[in-house]
């Protein structure tokens, strides 16, 4: 007992976080480095982590995030968590369970080796129309905009206990206008408010629960230069700094002049880059964990990334592309993996003729496979970064990367998942979200008597879907008949 | 006509027949491997089921599912599928496939008619006069390459009133079903299946019956059925046929897939069932359960921390301690009709579901305590008695069961 009142925290120092610094040099340089906690999956850096929607990798049932994926943590906005709040408690926060389990963790059933990191937005953030306030900022649940407290992001933290809180920060997102000079002004005030009260949060003002809650607090660095905000972050790197286990960044620039304190904290970025090129750059200035929203954006554009980091010679003078359009039919009969050399289970068990079909037929299963297949690439695009930057040859084989392969991945042909959740399944998909509140909520009655060619005929497309009657004879469904 | 002696690439082993009803246990081994009988066949349309991965859907214990030849026919086409290699290689289903007819589609178009030769519909994209014909359909179905292929069959709604039109179908189903016979290029690695056709009139279902037996075909489908009419019609149909047809042949009654549809229609002695309902319905929040459908989307169970089913061994429901996810029901509410993975986790579940319906059903029927076992299934679904389905306890009755007696 003595012991833990010394450490001035309920935690033990063996539950700890730890991130060790592998590899780093001074300045802004690319960084190996190791994030561990007990009974997690020891993550590599630099990674990415897992962008999750309502708790699940789009497209990914929990099964096949575990049996098909390597991904070893996945952020998790609390924005789809609370829709009621705060007239109603969310139901999350009803699920009570023994000792220290999370409930988030067991709700979305996240395997236990993962690591739980929550924040309050989403990655890409859908911007609000209301401003933050002094003690709220903005958010959008599945039925509305409304604000979000910093005191009960606190209290959701102590209760839904992730592994890592990401810090509210007054961020102004890359799809909002410019803030004005006096909006900056209160960013910096406001995130350093919020900051110290999701750090008083973890110190123990939680007495209900035997060990308190052991969250660890990676603080929101803001997108702005650092004289604007260099009493905060002054305040990070002293005061607040033994309470920090790392630091979430929104424009990796704000990683310029962080007080030399601040150094040995991982950063997880939030930055959405676009391509693995704007990727790289941002690893080159020493990122080293980020959401990756292009991983999810390439699969609803039913594309199957095919890129591998370092690159392998360039052969030819035309740059190659990031990725194949499964869509396109030149894949019809391809019996050949979505890329070769990957191992995944999409590849291992599938081909490029079942996805293309797949796509086509606008089955769900098309956006799973590539899921699956796309989350391979980034873990093999990673792991040769890492060997890479142990190797010193980062910046060589990033150019060499640039050279040999196009600027932005494929653009989309094909219908994306939204379309198919419309048309299809008469539901929306919630990951495709952008319209805001107030959109009807679409139903279907159960049936009373089952009606079969009813249920057929909702199942696909009949073929007045666009099929020319030549087109049907050619597949050799029917034949055209010389006209009476 | 005089029989024909068919080539068969099944073989159909009865074990057990329920000393009370009809029912019946058999192993049917296909070229794809053996599946036990009474069965479920889950409907994968157009060669996937709603989003599960071909692993998930043997992680339920299915061996044997269904693809809709129409739909394939179009997408991705013969012509692919000939590339290809057939519909197990294109979907990497190594187990075995049952090809639902392609005719039930095109027969719906507004503006279909029916003619000896075939079924002529206009395109609805053009508007040029098409043909579909027994022969296109053996042959996509050839193409495809699935374990049980169906005949191209002339279905009228078992609602119309046009009893000429009736009787014609059924004996346009049988010539039409010679015409399968005769252009089925594979009846050595693919099995030709009959469908009995003849709508609500037994008596034109009892010619039917006699005409296609004597055809001799691997296995027997009863048709036209499902398609909006009394289940009392339905039952005494299924009950009819089934006493005519030969007892060394798999039974299949297409499109049923109500749990309670299934433990009745297999005391009439159906075998085989399919339907697209279990995992359309997971799409909009359904679960099914030994206590009747769960619409999870409603609001009462957002914080019901419970499983989907309580003690069922799917992977959405088992507990975590025992190395299944423990997915509640308050979760499902929390990403039904919002992420794909939702629909996805309660189809695992609808279809394992009806799978061990059909598992424990067998189970009885070895172990000769069916009865017990179908009154086990009612009291279970409806709280009181009063509330049982009048239909099934009617056709159970037929079948030595009386629900309402202990
Ligand atoms: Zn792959
Ligand atoms: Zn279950």
């Amino acid at each position: 007992m003595a012991d833990n009142l010394t450490l001035g925290l309920s935690q033990l120092p063996d539950e700890m976080l730890t991130f060790t610094l592998l590899k780093a040099s001074e300045g802004l340089t690319p960084r190996l480095g190791k994030l561990a906690f007990p009974g997690r999956s020891t993550i590599q850096t630099p990674h990415y982590i897992g962008n999750a929607s309502r708790g699940v990798i789009p497209h990914l049932s929990q099964d096949l995030f575990r049996k098909h994926t390597n991904i070893d943590a996945i952020y998790v906005p609390l924005e789809d968590f609370v829709e009621k709040a705060p007239q109603h408690t969310p139901p999350v926060y009803e699920l009570d369970l023994p000792d220290a389990e999370s409930p988030l963790r067991r709700f979305i059933a996240l395997k236990q080796d993962a690591f739980l990191i929550m924040g309050a937005r989403r990655t890409p953030p859908i911007a609000a129309p209301a401003a933050n306030t002094n003690g709220a900022i903005s958010i959008l649940t599945s039925v509305g905009f409304r604000h979000l407290a910093s005191s009960d992001y606190v209290a959701a933290a102590q209760k839904l206990r992730p592994d890592i809180v990401v810090g509210l920060g007054d961020i102004v997102y890359k799809q909002q206008a410019k803030p004005s000079n006096k909006r900056v002004a209160k960013m910096a005030d406001r995130t350093e408010a919020w900051t110290k009260d999701i750090v008083d949060g973890k110190s123990g003002l939680d007495k209900t629960t035997r060990d308190g809650p052991r969250y660890s607090i990676f603080a929101s660095v803001l997108p702005i230069s650092s004289e604007l905000q260099s009493s905060y972050v002054d305040e990070l790197a002293d005061e607040l700094r033994d309470q920090l286990s790392g630091l979430a960044i929104y424009d990796p620039s704000s990683l310029t002049d962080l007080p030399q304190a601040l150094t040995p904290l991982p950063r997880l970025s939030f930055s959405e880059p676009s391509s693995p090129r704007q990727l790289l750059h941002e690893l080159s200035l020493g990122t080293d964990l980020l959401t990756i929203p292009f991983i999810n954006a390439a699969t609803d554009a039913g594309i199957a990334l095919d890129f591998i980091f370092p690159p392998a010679n360039a052969s030819s003078s035309t740059r190659r592309p990031l990725g194949v359009d499964m869509w396109s039919s030149t894949h019809a009969t391809d019996l050949s993996p979505l890329s070769s050399g990957c191992g995944c289970y999409a590849c291992k068990r599938h081909h490029r003729a079942y996805l293309q079909h797949l796509l086509a037929a606008k089955e769900m299963l098309g956006w799973t496979l590539l899921q699956v297949h796309n989350h391979a690439v980034m873990d093999q695009f990673f792991a040769g970064v890492r060997a890479s930057i142990g190797k010193d040859k980062f910046e060589e084989d990033r150019v060499a990367f640039e050279a040999v392969y196009e600027a932005e991945l494929p653009e989309r042909t094909g219908q994306g998942p939204r379309q198919v959740c419309v048309i299809v399944n008469g539901v929306r998909g919630y990951q495709f979200k952008s319209e805001g509140p107030g959109e009807a909520k679409k139903n279907a009655s159960a049936y009373r008597m089952l009606d079969e060619r009813k249920e057929l005929l909702a199942e696909a497309s009949t073929p007045s879907s666009g099929t020319d009657a030549k087109d049907l004879e050619n597949i050799g469904f029917a034949e055209v008949v010389e006209r009476q | 006509m005089a029989p024909i002696h068919m080539p068969s690439a099944l073989s159909f082993e009865l074990i057990a027949k329920c000393s009370v009803t009809k029912a019946r246990a058999a192993n049917l081994r296909l070229p794809h491997g053996e599946v036990p009988l009474p069965i479920f066949m889950p409907v994968a349309t157009q060669a996937s089921l709603k989003g599960l991965t071909p692993e998930q859907l043997e992680d339920t214990g299915c061996r044997l599912c269904l693809n809709n030849t129409y739909h394939l026919g179009l997408k991705p086409g013969q012509t692919t599928l000939d590339a290809i290699g057939g519909a197990h290689k294109l979907q990497s289903w190594p187990y075995n496939i049952l090809t639902e007819r392609s005719f039930q589609m095109v027969s719906l178009l507004k503006l279909s008619k029916v003619t000896e030769e075939g079924v002529r519909f206009l395109s609805p994209h053009d508007g040029s006069p098409m043909l579909l014909t027994p022969e296109h359909s053996i042959s996509l179905q050839n193409s495809i390459g699935s374990d049980i292929i169906m005949q191209l069959d002339d279905v009228i709604a078992t609602t119309s009133p046009d009893h000429a039109r009736i009787e014609e179908a059924m004996k346009r189903s049988v010539r039409w079903l010679d015409r399968c016979i005769a252009a089925h290029k594979k009846p050595e690695i693919q099995n030709l299946f009959c469908i009995i056709q003849g709508g609500l009139d037994l008596e034109l279902r009892r010619q039917c019956c006699a005409e296609m037996v004597a055809r001799d075909t691997p296995g027997i489908a009863i048709g036209g059925l499902s398609g909006g009419e009394a289940k009392d019609a339905y039952c005494k149909v299924v009950d009819t046929c089934t006493g005519l047809l030969p007892e060394k042949k798999p039974r299949y009654v297409m499109g049923v897939g109500y749990p309670e549809d299934l433990v009745v229609s297999i005391a009439l002695g159906a075998d085989m069932f399919d339907c697209v309902w279990p995992t359309r319905t997971a799409r909009f929040g359904n679960a099914i359960t030994s206590s009747g459908t769960l619409n999870l989307r409603h609001s009462s169970y957002a914080s019901d921390f419970s499983p989907v089913e309580e003690g069922c061994p799917c992977v959405c429901c088992r507990p975590p301690e025992q190395g299944g996810l423990g997915i509640t029901r308050a979760y499902i509410y929390h990403v039904a009709a919002k992420e794909t993975a939702g629909a996805h986790l309660l189809s695992m579940h609808n279809v394992h579901y009806l799978l061990t319906l059909m598992k424990s059903a067998r189970t009885a029927i070895v172990e000769d305590r069916y009865p017990a076992f179908v009154k086990g299934f009612f009291a279970k679904l409806y709280p009181e008695r009063s509330k049982y389905p009048e239909w099934a306890v009617t056709a159970l009755k037929g079948v030595g069961v009386d629900l309402l007696v202990n």
